[in-house]
């Protein structure tokens, strides 16, 4: 039934025409894209329905002398309040179901992710594989297969952003957090600090290397 | 014509000692209006520096902590002493007028008000002192506002306790004054719109202030006295805090707000010589915002590791703001339509607010979306969209509320030119600012940094936006040079704007009792929005 009435976009390798057949460099930005593309179109179509009466009226029935001096005594509508009533309620309720449909997905990883424990500090991110090989600010990580990062703390609230996967969670002391992503394209990103942190958060940067399965396979097996 | 016989003096001759002690509601609400102005520039003056501080990535001007210090200090300044403690002084002068009472329920307490809000002003001013820098944001979260880097804890409670007190004294004084003296005919549903907006803000407050009190003072208490509500090594939990904080401080953006809606309301009929489309959907709306607020606080918190089932709830109840919102900003549109619109300068600071404000609330609904927000969560984007709001709509308005009834406050005519060009100069200016700053924020770049990696797109982007804030800056000063020269200006009629709202009908500035007869009288079928022609 959803998936008839919204669009879902395809599972990361699936069908992606929505965003012209493209794989993103990381997923799950797909999902991001597509609800930012519908909101863009949404928020232009409102945007004018508003603004274009608006610069209208403001040029037609500006103040005249002699000709046009006073408004009409017009009160309300209530055919045409009830219009703008509803139709922005059905909307609405549309864009938060969408957005409940693409963030389900956004938020599950997919069975098989690599599981990664993150630990956040002041002012440094630490990672630890399944193997309990630590690195520290820097994030090693296979293409092409999908990792599900395990956040917490073990001082203040942070949280970790990778920009071209387009997700991100905070890491809580004493909870752990989690989110997924996936890089397609071999190469090394960023990842931020994105909730305040104290004196140096905007320093608190984390290198995500994505290297190929093998040699990825050999940098885990090397002692930290 | 009557005109009062004893003559008394206007408060703009009051010496120094009256000042200091005195219970009336106008002098008051000049003292508000001050304390907020010059706190305004002093905010406004750190932002600057943080603008300058990021047109470029390292560090050029300042330290981090100091721009962590001056975030906080322009965050929490603008919020409390302007977004905020300016409709204060709408409040103090606007609602005895408008309802024809005297003076307030209580003057005293009133009073007692503002000098809370006073001591807090200089508790801010303590921060100044290089030790004394408070650097944990305005939102404070805990565990690192517990931290010692995050500055004295005990400041920011201390502030927030005087200012809470403030704001509960002056709620129930204006409440009481609203429901028990006006004067008869002036019925809650005749009543200014701008008295809804005021009072919708005020019973948020009454609500909503205490959960903040109570998080401020767990905070206190987990730092001083070593309890453990929110610190997870003995038990507590962070986001506790979290959801206290915002339960009050997500409803207080509507406490900002709906006074601004109040101000484009009033200014929109008079200037379009038409009464307010809809007067009772938009009574209806402006309340069913003030209670739909309480239902939709997380949504600051979709990343914050709370469940995704919550995400989802506050996602649903969340959006459904927008449809208020909407019925207020359509019942706008349709008032200028068969008007005779005049573009006077608070008329273009209305009509800027209210297109600001769907442009900031356009760029509220992605916000709304988990799917969304789940990349631009504490990014510039989020504070460009806030700024649309907050320092264009609510600025906006309160720049066009305090033109409109400059002339009733000062009884002297502000200089048209001169408030023309600071409009545009703002609109102009915090347009380029923002509107960069949502792209830089859609482009990756987190808030709240001091410092940011080479990225070229990011840095000219950055570059664009110190241009944009340096407009609005002037834009700005500008508006301040014509609320000084105003004073000496030229003298201005009871009623300049033609309106049949009753703070018009006395004098330009009001005498101390503020009409000269009691109970004031209005016409059979009266009503604030009686414009147009009526055939």
């Amino acid at each position: 039934m959803m998936e008839t009435l919204l669009f879902v976009p395809g599972w990361p390798g699936g069908p992606l025409a929505w965003a012209g057949g493209q794989t993103p460099v990381a997923y799950p930005a797909q999902f991001w894209d597509q609800i930012f593309n519908i909101w863009l179109v949404v928020a232009v179509i409102i945007y004018l329905v508003v603004a274009l009466p608006m610069i209208y009226f403001l040029f037609r029935y500006r103040y005249r002398k002699g000709v046009n001096e006073e408004g009409s005594h017009e009160e309300g509508g209530f055919g045409i309040e009830i219009l703008w009533t509803a139709v922005p309620l059905i909307i609405v309720i549309y864009l938060a179901t969408q957005s409940f449909a693409n963030y389900t997905q956004q938020r599950t990883a997919p069975p098989g992710a690599l599981p990664v424990k993150v630990q956040g500090m002041m002012w440094a991110w630490t990672f630890e594989y399944p193997n309990g090989k630590k690195a520290v600010n820097d994030l090693y990580v296979p293409v092409g297969k999908p990792v599900k990062l395990l956040l917490t703390s073990t001082d203040v609230v942070h949280a970790f952003h990778i920009p071209e996967a387009k997700t991100m969670e905070d890491a809580v002391p004493g909870r752990v957090t989690h989110m997924w992503f996936q890089f397609n394209k071999i190469g090394e990103y960023r990842g931020y600090c994105r909730e305040y942190c104290g004196t140096l958060h905007s320093m608190m940067l984390a290198t995500i290397k994505v290297v190929s399965q093998d040699e990825f396979d050999k940098w885990l097996q090397q002692p930290s | 014509m009557q005109e009062a016989v004893a003559v008394q003096t206007p408060w703009f001759r009051a010496s120094f000692k009256e000042w200091i002690l005195t219970t009336d509601h106008k002098k008051i609400a000049v003292l508000y209006a001050v304390t907020s102005l010059v706190f305004f520039a002093v905010a406004g003056l750190m932002g600057l520096v943080i603008r300058l501080e990021l047109t470029s990535p390292g560090m050029q001007y300042v330290s981090h902590d100091f721009y962590n210090y001056l975030l906080t200090g322009h965050g929490a300044v603008l919020l409390l002493w302007w977004a905020i403690a300016f409709w204060g002084a709408f409040t103090n002068f606007l609602i005895p007028l408008m309802i024809g009472a005297r003076d307030v329920a209580f003057p005293r307490l009133n009073q007692l008000s503002y000098w809370f809000f006073f001591s807090a002003s200089i508790l801010v001013l303590i921060t100044l002192i290089p030790s004394q820098h408070i650097k944990m944001m305005w939102t404070g979260y805990p565990p690192f506002s517990l931290n010692d880097g995050a500055g004295p804890t005990v400041l920011y409670v201390l502030i927030i306790w005087l200012v809470a007190g403030s704001t509960l004294g002056t709620g129930v004084n204006f409440i009481t004054t609203v429901l028990k003296m006006r004067t008869p005919g002036v019925t809650l549903g005749r009543m200014n719109l701008m008295i809804h907006g005021l009072i919708g803000s005020i019973v948020i407050q009454l609500l909503g202030v205490p959960a903040f009190v109570g998080a401020v003072t767990m905070l206190f208490l987990d730092k001083y006295i070593g309890t453990g509500f929110f610190n997870p090594a003995v038990g507590g939990d962070p986001v506790l805090y979290q959801h206290l904080f915002w339960f009050y401080s997500h409803p207080a953006v509507y406490v900002m707000i709906l006074p601004a809606f109040g101000v484009f309301s009033e200014v929109i009929s008079a200037m379009s010589r038409k009464p307010i489309f809809g007067q009772k959907s938009m009574m209806i709306a402006l309340w069913a915002i003030a209670i739909l607020g309480f239902e939709v606080w997380a949504h600051h918190m979709f990343t914050s590791g709370m469940p995704d089932w919550l995400r989802i709830v506050m996602s649903y109840t969340t959006v459904l703001i927008a449809v208020p919102t909407g019925i207020k900003i359509f019942n706008w549109v349709a008032t200028l339509h068969k008007g005779a619109i005049r573009f006077h300068t608070p008329m273009l600071f209305t009509l800027g607010g209210i297109f600001m404000f769907l442009i900031g609330g356009l760029t509220g609904i992605p916000l709304a979306l988990p799917s969304f927000d789940i990349h631009v969560h504490d990014s510039a984007f989020v504070v460009g969209h806030f700024h649309y709001v907050l320092a264009m709509a609510v600025t906006f308005g309160a720049f066009s509320g305090a033109y409109f009834w400059y002339p009733k406050v000062t009884g002297r005519m502000f200089p048209e030119g001169l408030g023309k060009a600071s409009f545009w100069l703002m609109l102009v200016g915090s347009n380029i600012f923002y509107f960069t700053q949502m792209m830089v924020g859609i482009a990756g770049m987190p808030r709240r940094y001091a410092d940011y990696p080479a990225i070229p797109e990011w840095i000219t982007l950055n570059e664009i936006q110190t241009v944009g804030a340096f407009i609005l800056a002037a834009g700005v000063v500008l508006s301040f040079l014509a609320w000084i020269r105003g004073l000496k200006g030229p003298k201005a009629d009871r009623n300049p704007w033609g309106s049949p709202s009753l703070e018009w009908t006395t004098a330009s500035p009001p005498a101390p009792h503020n009409f000269d007869k009691f109970p004031v009288e209005v016409p059979e079928g009266w009503s604030p929005y009686h414009y147009g022609k009526r055939s």
